[in-house]
């Protein structure tokens, strides 16, 4: 049993891991996306940015060029731009303006950024121990360094409501700025994102009637297909037959997600051709960055929970698959990092591929979508998922 | 305590997707648009007086700056409507290299509108692509003539010089790849869901709106009117050449991204029947050093990328520069339609509308 000073320890250590690595992956994203969107288009910046015009380097790059390849070496060219972005927005002149409500103006990035950051603290990473501390360290010697922060039984409950803070920080921001195009992108948004929000529930919803409980780890476990037992010492399987709602659930929850984290074709609060720049346009410097910041950790949260709860989280196959993984080969049949954020990183990939794809939608047509496709056809979905867990 | 009131907004003239300086100011209910009004005239700088003070040589300069993405057009134009006010007869293989270069111009416009209407409704990839053609084409114009956007292709009475060599080889080599590129625009686009949402029935105008405010171009080919001047009044060596006119019947922002589409196509058959049968022979007709005209009027109208470009010249006598010059911009004339097309629809539809119209700024307020 761990004492209070151990648990307050412990949860500062995990607290600090975790916020790290997403403050890592997130800025790394806005690299990622310059690299990914740049080959899809054949930018020529982007896919031969700081490429050595001298030495061995050169050499490769120029060698693969001539054979018609992209070369290796440029997929990580760039990096001291993305350092430079960063300390750009950092040094910049935090500009608020004259007429806007100063407080709230100040407010909502934060408003925006907090719950974005706040969903992961339930979002299972690994379902058990990754690493025990050694004895000799002290205070936390001997104590499990677990793959999730919190187990909360409520977990789901805690992600939906935390996630649907985060439109505050947008309609607030639009409506502080005291300016005309902020505010149509802040309502704009608003709207967006509640009427999204249903289906997204709805999408969750299925899974969570197969599975029948809303804690994340127990979750990802039961929908990835594997026997669990219970606590009353029954073993407990999803059937196969459930893979069908999930795999109509994943693609449903994708798109709501696209919605959520306002990404095309769904971006219509920050659509740069018709509202400039939508709800941040008059933002400058870090509290930009926050938006930024919160709209790169939503994609990461979005594709978090789509990868635990329907394509099979730490286990390596989607929709419930993984009973046919023999356990004769341990690193395929047993949960791993490896499996879980490769899937993350794939949903990630999926959000920028689908950028440089699709033009976006008006903004009545993106309601009509929502109200009168997604939610019927979610609805169906949890009816049919309702159906198996009756039957099976 | 509750009270309706409409919002103003200013789109432009610093805006992503004003296409340049444009400035519409829009009353909005909500996100409906209750009145659009057009504001120009940023760009001025009083082209058509600035030529009545130059000779007839130097105006050729100034048509360059008008619609700069269609240079080649506009000093097509420039150069036939002195040829016409002179009596001037072109060398008959000067006429197929001026066709040549006017149908490539008229694909690297039409590129250019591809890529701006695309990235204005959400598609950022298709315009990088877009680029990446038409930059293709402007190295075609940098070795003919050493400019890319403001060309001066052409000279009063035919060429400057004969076409340089390998030039051929290079547009052939454009000319081989260019279908598979249509196709490439065409899949990301044509059969897109979300595309074709935004198009069909967006900005819709029909024929006789159309005619009544003297819309021409692919907007009136869209809206069902085989008008082509290529085909009603052949100039250059249109005569000669085998193409067909696309026209639609929708008359909406679909219809005129599909009309825009074949045209690349026919643009591309007429490139190559120029370079299959270019004549040989001069390049340049033999004309005085000084060009001074009689008393005359004439007035030519070309078919530019953007729709009917006309020039209005009347000479003076004795003088080496025209009396009164005035252009019939395509723009200008296209733009016009703007509040007609989008009142009572919604603000994305205004970016769409814009987009489709296809003006050129530079164009509109000359």
């Amino acid at each position: 049993m761990m004492t209070p000073v151990q648990q307050v320890v412990m949860a500062v250590i995990q607290i600090t891991v975790l916020i790290s690595i997403i403050l890592l992956i997130v800025p790394f994203m806005t690299f990622a996306e310059r690299k990914v969107i740049g080959y899809i288009q054949v930018r020529l910046g982007a896919t031969r940015q700081a490429g050595g015009i001298r030495g061995f380097a050169a050499g490769i790059n120029k060698l693969s060029w001539a054979m018609g390849r992209i070369p290796v070496l440029s997929f990580f060219r760039g990096l001291p731009v993305f350092a430079a972005d960063g300390l750009k927005l950092l040094l910049k002149e935090d500009i608020v303006p004259d007429r806007a409500d100063r407080f709230v103006f100040v407010i909502a990035p934060v408003v925006c950024m907090i719950p974005a950051f706040a969903t992961f603290a339930v979002i299972c990473f690994y379902p058990g121990t990754l690493f025990v501390f050694p004895d000799q360290f002290p205070i936390v010697g001997g104590l499990p360094f677990t793959g999730f922060l919190t187990d909360i039984s409520v977990g789901l409950l805690y992600i939906m409501a935390v996630g649907s803070i985060g439109v505050y920080g947008i309609v607030l921001g639009g409506w502080a700025s005291n300016s005309k195009y902020p505010l149509l992108g802040g309502l704009r948004s608003a709207a967006q994102i509640i009427s999204y929000e249903i289906p997204l529930s709805l999408s969750l919803l299925a899974a969570v009637v197969l599975s029948g409980t809303l804690n994340f780890r127990e979750l990802s476990i039961y929908l990835a297909g594997v026997p669990t037992v219970t606590a009353a010492g029954a073993v407990v399987q999803m059937p196969l037959i459930a893979a069908i709602p999930l795999f109509f659930g994943f693609f449903f929850y994708l798109t709501c997600g696209f919605a959520e984290t306002n990404r095309v074709p769904f971006d219509l609060a920050e659509a740069e051709t018709e509202l400039v720049s939508g709800f941040h346009t008059e933002y400058t410097g870090m509290k930009f960055a926050w938006f930024m910041l919160a709209e790169y950790a939503n994609m990461m949260a979005v594709s978090a929970i789509a990868a635990g709860f329907f394509l099979g989280g730490h286990y390596l196959l989607p929709f419930g698959l993984q009973r046919f993984v023999p356990d004769s080969i341990p690193f395929l049949a047993q949960p791993s990092l490896l499996f879980f954020f490769g899937k993350v990183f794939f949903l990630l990939f999926v959000f920028l591929w689908v950028r440089a794809t699709l033009p976006r939608y008006r903004y009545d047509q993106l309601m009509s979508v929502g109200w009168k496709w997604l939610i019927p056809v979610t609805l169906v979905n949890l009816l049919v998922a309702a159906a198996i867990r009756f039957t099976f | 305590m509750f009270k309706n009131e409409e919002l103003e907004i200013n789109l432009g003239p610093q805006h992503p997707s004003t296409h340049g300086v444009l400035r519409v100011k829009l009353r909005l209910d909500g996100e409906t648009i209750v009145k659009c009004t057009p504001v120009i005239g940023y760009l001025h700088r009083g082209v058509e007086k600035i030529c009545e003070n130059k000779t007839f040589f130097q105006g050729q300069v100034w048509t360059d700056r008008m619609d700069y993405v269609a240079s080649v057009s506009n000093n097509l134009g420039w150069a036939e409507s002195v040829e016409k006010l002179f009596g001037i007869q072109v060398p008959r293989r000067a006429h197929y290299v001026r066709t040549m270069m006017t149908e490539l111009n008229r694909i690297s416009s039409h590129l250019l509108w591809l890529g701006t209407h695309a990235l204005d409704i959400g598609a950022m990839t298709v315009f990088l692509y877009a680029f990446r053609e038409r930059e293709e084409i402007l190295n075609c114009f940098e070795s003919f003539c050493g400019a890319r956007l403001t060309t001066t292709a052409f000279r009063i009475g035919g060429l400057r010089e004969d076409i340089p060599p390998g030039f051929i080889k290079q547009v052939q080599s454009f000319q081989d790849r260019f279908l598979n590129c249509i196709d490439e625009y065409e899949t990301l686009l044509t059969e897109n869901r979300i595309w074709k949402k935004r198009t069909i029935g967006i900005a819709p105008i029909q024929a006789d709106e159309c005619i009544a405010f003297g819309v021409t171009g692919p907007v009136l080919r869209a809206a069902g009117v085989n008008y082509d001047v290529r085909k009603a009044f052949p100039y250059a060596a249109y005569a000669e050449m085998d193409f067909e006119v696309p026209t639609r019947t929708e008359g909406d922002t679909y219809a005129r991204y599909l009309v825009r589409l074949e045209e690349f196509r026919q643009s591309h058959r007429i490139i190559q029947q120029c370079i299959d049968g270019l004549p040989e022979g001069n390049v340049m007709a033999k004309i005085p050093k000084v060009l001074k005209s009689e008393v005359n009027e004439i007035y030519h109208p070309i078919e530019a990328p953007k729709g009917e470009l006309g020039y209005y010249l009347v000479g003076e006598k004795g003088a080496q520069n025209p009396y009164r010059f005035h252009v019939r911009g395509p723009s200008f004339v296209n733009l016009q339609v703007l509040p007609q097309m989008t009142e009572g629809r919604l603000l994305a539809d205004v970016i769409a509308a814009i987009g489709t119209l296809d003006v050129v700024l530079g164009e509109v307020d000359r």
